[in-house]
């Protein structure tokens, strides 16, 4: 008997799965870190600890120094854009350039504050924030990454483990300051969500890791924001097996590219030619019950109270208004805009004067597609709009040192002439002396909260005059778009038709009884 | 705040003390969380007036509350124990319409509520990290 | 001395099932069309289009049918067009029918359509019927159209234009043909024909 290829394929594809699934959650290893007399210690600090570490895991922290997540750098090897956390803008918390004391929390590694720091040390890189198991590691929110004074380092140690939902979200789900706030697809809703929210990450279902789709070879975790993959391209790319392959942490790799099976539903799989699976699969952002911030304006900051003290605002736990970062609105449960995307995005850099869209928005990364170059699929986005500071003489967006109680920083003394001069300064950026503000607006793809099939956006929401994607251009859609003029002459043609038939009538009925009446 | 860790600790102990030697009976938060979060709070938002935060008590409110063993307002309790809502019995009876009881079916009553508790304590509101809700 | 009316089968009775079949179809057809093509929103897209597709398969089936039928019975001479008695015919829809003047065509076996319905029927058999079954099935197989290396010659514009001009051209035979029904001997005399198959046949009128 032959068996086709694409069942052994496909068996060997399920048996992945399972091995995946096996390995989550509460993976059991052949090494007990509690049992390693090295860790029955006391540890004084973070490095600390990664001395122990990198004794045995000898090329852990090498591998740790490639990464984005070390560097926070990325050259984007389309453009030759020089991004990264370390050298992009956005329009939330703007920078952490001049912030690094407070916005390194975030990092792998321990002692971020300035320029000075040792991007070569290997027992500055922080293995615990992804390794904890416990719960219970947390970074100090102003001390340039390392742990808190409180958290008992050598428990957390002999309870090291895989990466799971927590400890990526531990960052990732806070970005731009708060759970939420800025992905709208990526909140606290997914350390346990349930099958509605997500599909894959489903607690008490398949409770994929975040490194089920995002796997890391060497430490580096695929999947990134500056160069994503939006193609619609061949064959199954399960979890980094072809080493050529760059980045697979999209749906594909698991899915291939005909992935509605049931024969009623085999013609969405044409869909997949112009409709990233996104598009229909995640019918809206925020849907875990927690809000996203929509826009953000730090021109309205700075308003302190009678006694000359900072303000905050809060509607249902949310911050509307604050001093230090001004005014802000949130949104759940709300759709994404729509737009072309070919995967190349361009970035607006510090060092470039700033281009402004048709809408008088300067694009803080610009995502590039088109219906017509071959290669963008339609993409949902969260598009978040702020007002942020900017250089009115030099036309560059600027660095505002905002974190910190020193001087200049501008929660402290809520001057932006300062607070910008520093940050400035810090970064070797020139500046002016003068402060303005301009709208800007910057999109990120939705990717997570993906729902079952039966929760996907339906036919109609996009096959009608004022669909999900009335704004999309250059493509035919059947049930938005039909052409003016034949509608008017074809409904003229019938309905004259009509009325001349019933003419017709009426004129028998009267010379019937005109007849009659003869 | 030390005060609650000891408390916490000695609790702990106790508990360890009484279970055999084999099994530790120290909760698991995240196993705690599951529960908390797919069973309690999915029957607080549609029919017991709305959620509950962890971080609504104190982890001393919340050992406190189990202690008791009353669920419901302490002033106006129902007539079920807080912990009937993790017995056998309780997942049994919803097993057909919640998943998470129906997969958490053959966890031992106690080892369930020691996990529900961690859970509760690991995020309550004077924990290191308070949940905002779940 | 007017002899007596007679009654004749003029259609059979596959033919009367055929007919009355697609007509259904066509009608259910036009409705979920029509909805796809954004009119208007009664049940929604996704179920018009499994309507609208499952209708397009049932009426392909049923012409296979019909086509063997035709082939086999010879009754495809029907639809043989003339251009005789038609100005005759179109005088008559114009002012004979108000004096009830005698209508100029005799029905027989033979020649069951009059010479306006050959032409009208001729004209959706070659004009209306290929524009819709070929944009119809381009439609149908717009998913396969890269791998038959059509999508370079197709646009999907075009053929849902193309077959908005048919449904157009369909409606208004339609509606034009659902009036005529009524122009018989008596308003009901056509469409008692088409259900039972008998036509009562005068037999004073003269033989044309």
């Amino acid at each position: 008997m032959k068996i086709p290829g694409s069942t052994i394929f496909h068996i060997c594809r399920i048996s992945l799965l399972f091995v995946l699934l096996s390995g989550s959650a509460y993976a059991t290893t052949t090494a007990d870190h509690t049992k390693f007399k090295q860790l029955q210690v006391h540890f004084n600090s973070g490095p600390d600890v990664t001395r122990t570490c990198i004794k045995c895991h000898t090329e852990a922290a090498k591998q740790i120094h490639k990464t984005k997540h070390w560097t926070w750098e990325f050259l984007n090897p389309q453009n030759k854009q020089r991004l990264g956390k370390k050298n992009i803008v956005n329009n939330f918390c703007i920078t952490p350039k001049s912030n690094f004391d407070h916005c390194a929390t975030c990092h792998v590694g321990y002692g971020w504050r300035d320029d000075t720091f040792d991007f070569s040390s290997e027992v500055n890189v922080d293995c615990l924030v992804c390794h904890d198991t416990t719960g219970d590691y947390l970074k100090s929110g102003d001390n340039a990454g390392h742990p808190k004074s409180t958290v008992d380092l050598a428990y957390i140690a002999q309870n090291v483990g895989k990466t799971s939902r927590d400890t990526c979200g531990a960052c990732h789900f806070y970005g731009g300051g708060g759970n939420g706030v800025k992905h709208g697809d990526m909140d606290d809703s997914l350390a346990v969500p349930d099958r509605d929210l997500d599909v894959h990450m489903d607690a008490v279902g398949p409770d994929f890791t975040c490194s089920t789709c995002h796997k890391s070879i060497e430490h580096d975790v695929a999947g990134s924001r500056y160069m994503p993959d939006a193609k619609h391209t061949d064959d199954y790319h399960v979890h980094r097996r072809d080493y050529d392959e760059e980045n697979n942490a999209h749906c594909r790799a698991c899915h291939g590219n005909k992935p509605h099976k049931k024969a009623d539903k085999s013609r969405l799989n044409h869909h997949a030619n112009k409709i990233a699976c996104q598009t229909c699969h995640i019918p809206e952002m925020s849907r875990g019950g927690i809000p996203t911030r929509m826009t953000w304006d730090w021109s309205t900051a700075g308003q302190l109270n009678e006694d000359g003290e900072p303000i905050e605002r809060k509607v249902d736990g949310n911050l509307v208004y604050s001093s230090k970062r001004g005014t802000i609105t949130y949104a759940e449960n709300i759709n994404p805009e729509y737009i072309w995307f070919n995967g190349k995005v361009r970035y607006q850099l510090l060092t470039e004067k700033v281009r402004y869209n048709d809408d008088g928005y300067v694009l803080v990364n610009e995502f590039e597609g088109s219906p017509y170059d071959g290669e963008s699929r339609i993409w949902p986005v969260k598009v978040f709009r702020g007002v942020q500071p900017y250089d009115p003489v030099n036309q560059t967006l600027v660095v505002p040192h905002t974190t910190g109680s020193d001087k200049a920083s501008y929660w402290k003394n809520f001057d932006w002439q300062k607070a910008v001069a520093a940050g400035m300064k810090s970064a070797g950026l020139p500046f002016s002396g003068e402060v303005d503000f301009v709208k800007t607006q910057m999109s990120w793809l939705i990717n997570h909260m993906v729902t079952p099939g039966e929760g996907a956006v339906g036919c109609n929401e996009c096959h009608s005059k004022n669909g999900r994607l009335k704004d999309i251009d250059g493509i035919y859609i059947p049930g938005r778009d039909a052409d003016k003029t034949l509608d008017a002459y074809g409904w003229l043609i019938a309905s004259m038709t009509l009325v001349g038939v019933i003419l017709h009538g009426i004129g028998r009925i009267i010379s019937y009884y005109w007849s009659k009446r003869k | 705040m030390k005060h609650h860790k000891t408390i916490f600790v000695v609790l702990i102990s106790i508990l360890l003390g009484f279970s055999s030697m084999a099994v530790a009976k120290e909760g698991n938060w995240k196993k705690g969380r599951i529960y908390y979060k797919m069973v309690c709070s999915e029957c607080h938002l549609e029919k017991a007036g709305g959620k509950i935060s962890p971080s609504e008590k104190t982890k001393a409110e919340w050992l406190d509350y189990f202690e008791k063993n009353i669920h419901g307002p302490q002033d106006a309790p129902t007539k079920y124990t807080a912990s009937y809502f993790v017995s056998k019995e309780y997942r049994e009876s919803i097993k057909n319409t919640n998943r998470a009881a129906k997969k958490m079916l053959k966890v031992p009553e106690d080892q369930l509520l020691e996990d529900v508790k961690a859970f509760l304590v690991h995020t309550a509101k004077d924990s290191d990290q308070p949940s905002r809700c779940e | 001395m007017t002899k007596r009316a007679k009654k004749v089968m003029i259609f059979k009775r596959f033919e009367r099932f055929w007919h009355w079949a697609q007509a259904a179809l066509i009608m259910v057809l036009l409705f979920s069309g029509f909805e796809i093509h954004g009119s208007y929103r009664i049940l929604g897209f996704e179920d018009a289009v499994t309507l609208h597709r499952a209708m397009a398969w049932s009426l392909v089936t049923l012409w296979v049918f019909a086509i063997f039928w035709h082939l086999t019975t010879g009754e495809w001479k029907q639809y043989i067009p003339t251009l005789k008695k038609v100005d005759a015919m179109v005088k008559y829809y114009l002012l004979g029918i108000f004096i009830r003047a005698p209508h100029p065509f005799r029905q027989t076996m033979l020649r069951k359509h009059n010479p306006l319905q050959r032409l009208a029927y001729l004209f959706m058999w070659v004009v209306i019927s290929p524009i819709i079954w070929a944009t119809g099935w381009a439609y149908l197989f717009y998913a396969q159209w890269a791998d038959w290396g059509l999508d370079q010659y197709l646009k999907l514009e075009d053929v849902a234009f193309f077959h908005a001009v048919g449904a157009f051209m369909m409606l208004t035979f339609l509606i034009a043909h659902l009036y005529l029904i009524t122009t018989g001997k008596t308003v009901w005399a056509h469409m008692r024909a088409m259900i039972t198959g008998w036509e009562e046949i005068d037999p004073n009128a003269k033989e044309s």
